[in-house]
């Protein structure tokens, strides 16, 4: 691991444990209704101070929370035009399945690549810093698997041309 | 299977079939490039039909087909009016007049299911007979003249044009040394068009290889169609299409059996490169399907264990607080 992802990573990992402070709380402005306030936005007295730790200017995280809910936006790193459609690939395919993951946004904020909004709810059926370990080995391992995948492709294109090519000769 | 058989194996297994015993058939196919298959045996078991429908016939036809198939079919391509409706090219395969033995059948089979092939090379072997007519002119006027004014003036044969499918055509050009073989090929996704170009610059760069310095040389551009043809009407500039360009040197058809081999190779470009696209998507997928059943374990890691009511030996309820 490269020596400025792990202090990244740290990063984020203090920033969303300290932020994972969520209690049940109705909403203010129609009754009987119990919304993330971070999506709503109706009462701006319970959002709190949204921070973004950056690695670079292509990988950021943006951390959105209130009072019941927070928003984690993800910027995944995207050197040129395969990573970017790789990317894109990987994220729409586990969007896609958003109701497995019960925490994962089924669109992205604009400017992210994938988002996740962890509720209330979830942090109390859930164990917290577990939910954290996955916020942290889902961006470790996300990169893993991008550059692989594109190694792969690159690896397979040489080895389709090649024995093309050797047929000639 | 990397590479592409030159072959229709569908022809290749009925027929094997058919010529152990006879039985009735009416089977219709298809092969990569629109191409239309239909054997059947109207008349009685022992007489099949092959019927051909390609899309390029009238292209094809222009630089000789029709003769092409006549020479290498003898005795068994049907004249022109006797043609299948809607197909344009058949053959009668009589069972009952079949040459003996193993090989010389195996040897017939082989060359019907190279129908096709056989079909799309005439304008591949009249660019060869081309270069080698013009090679031999431009030696005569190079020992007349001066070596260098001949060079300036370089000949070149007539530019053929097979549009193989709608939008996507090969175009092939003869010249005193070489035939320049050019494809138009079109990526419809976004996704191809990346896959796309990654394949094609692996196919410049392989032929820096040492193993594979008899290849022919490859050249690709996107956007802007080559030199070679850039003065056609109606040629498409985008990001969505791709050029490839082949140039064949004399010895990749220096003798008949090679040339077959290299035509067979090369007109499969197209349908080999997006095979290859499409079975790294595929592969693609299933890698992504495989992490994200990997990430969803890990979420579920986070869900506290549903205490399993427990008993113990007497019977008693227990639970774990």
């Amino acid at each position: 691991m490269s020596n400025t992802l792990r202090p990244y990573l740290n990063a984020v990992r203090a920033t969303l444990t300290a932020a994972l402070t969520l209690e049940n709380f109705s909403s203010q402005v129609v009754e009987r209704h119990n919304k993330p306030e971070v999506e709503v936005a109706t009462s701006p007295e319970v959002l709190l101070k949204p921070l973004i730790v950056s690695r670079n200017e292509s990988e950021r995280v943006l951390i959105e929370p209130s009072v019941n809910s927070i928003r984690l936006s993800i910027s995944i790193k995207q050197a040129d035009e395969i990573e970017k459609i790789l990317c894109h690939k990987f994220t729409r395919f586990m969007m896609m399945r958003a109701e497995g993951f019960v925490i994962l946004r089924r669109k992205p904020l604009p400017g992210y690549d994938i988002s996740f909004l962890i509720t209330n709810f979830h942090s109390e059926s859930m164990l917290k810093h577990k939910l954290v370990d996955f916020i942290i080995q889902f961006m470790e391992d996300v990169d893993k698997e991008i550059s692989e995948m594109k190694l792969s492709l690159n690896a397979r294109a040489r080895i389709v041309a090649e024995s093309y090519l050797s047929t000639f000769a | 299977m990397i590479l592409l058989e030159s072959h229709s194996v569908i022809i290749n297994d009925v027929l094997t079939d058919r010529f152990e015993k006879a039985s009735r058939a009416d089977i219709q196919f298809v092969d990569y490039d629109n191409v239309r298959f239909h054997l059947s045996t109207p008349e009685s078991k022992t007489k099949l039909l092959l019927s051909m429908g390609i899309q390029c016939w009238p292209d094809l036809v222009k630089y000789g087909a029709r003769e092409h198939l006549q020479k290498e079919y003898e005795g068994y391509l049907l004249p022109q009016e006797q043609t299948e409706p809607e197909y344009d090219v058949s053959l009668v395969v009589d069972l009952e007049q079949l040459p003996e033995g193993g090989e010389a059948r195996s040897a017939l089979i082989s060359k019907l299911a190279h129908l096709k092939s056989t079909a799309m090379s005439s304008p591949f072997l009249s660019a060869f007979a081309e270069e080698s007519s013009l090679q031999a002119n431009y030696r005569d006027a190079g020992g007349a003249q001066q070596k260098d004014i001949a060079e300036q003036s370089e000949t070149k044969g007539e530019l053929k044009i097979v549009r193989y499918r709608e939008e996507e055509a090969i175009y092939i050009q003869a010249s005193n040394d070489r035939v320049t073989v050019v494809f138009s090929t079109v990526f419809k996704e976004e996704t191809d068009k990346v896959f796309g170009r990654v394949f094609l610059q692996e196919f410049v760069d392989a032929r820096k290889l040492n193993a594979l310095q008899n290849a022919p040389q490859v050249r690709y551009s996107n956007r802007e169609p080559p030199l070679e043809i850039r003065h056609l009407p109606g040629l498409h500039n985008g990001e969505d299409w791709g050029y490839v360009t082949f140039v064949l040197s004399p010895r990749h058809f220096a003798n008949p059996s090679q040339a077959q081999q290299t035509i067979n190779r090369i007109q499969l470009f197209r349908d080999y490169l997006h095979y290859h696209i499409k079975c790294s998507k595929a592969y693609m997928h299933s890698r992504m399907r495989y992490r994200v059943a990997e990430f969803l374990k890990i979420l579920n890691r986070a869900k506290p264990e549903v205490a399993a009511e427990k008993k113990t030996a007497s019977g008693r309820t227990f639970r774990t607080r």
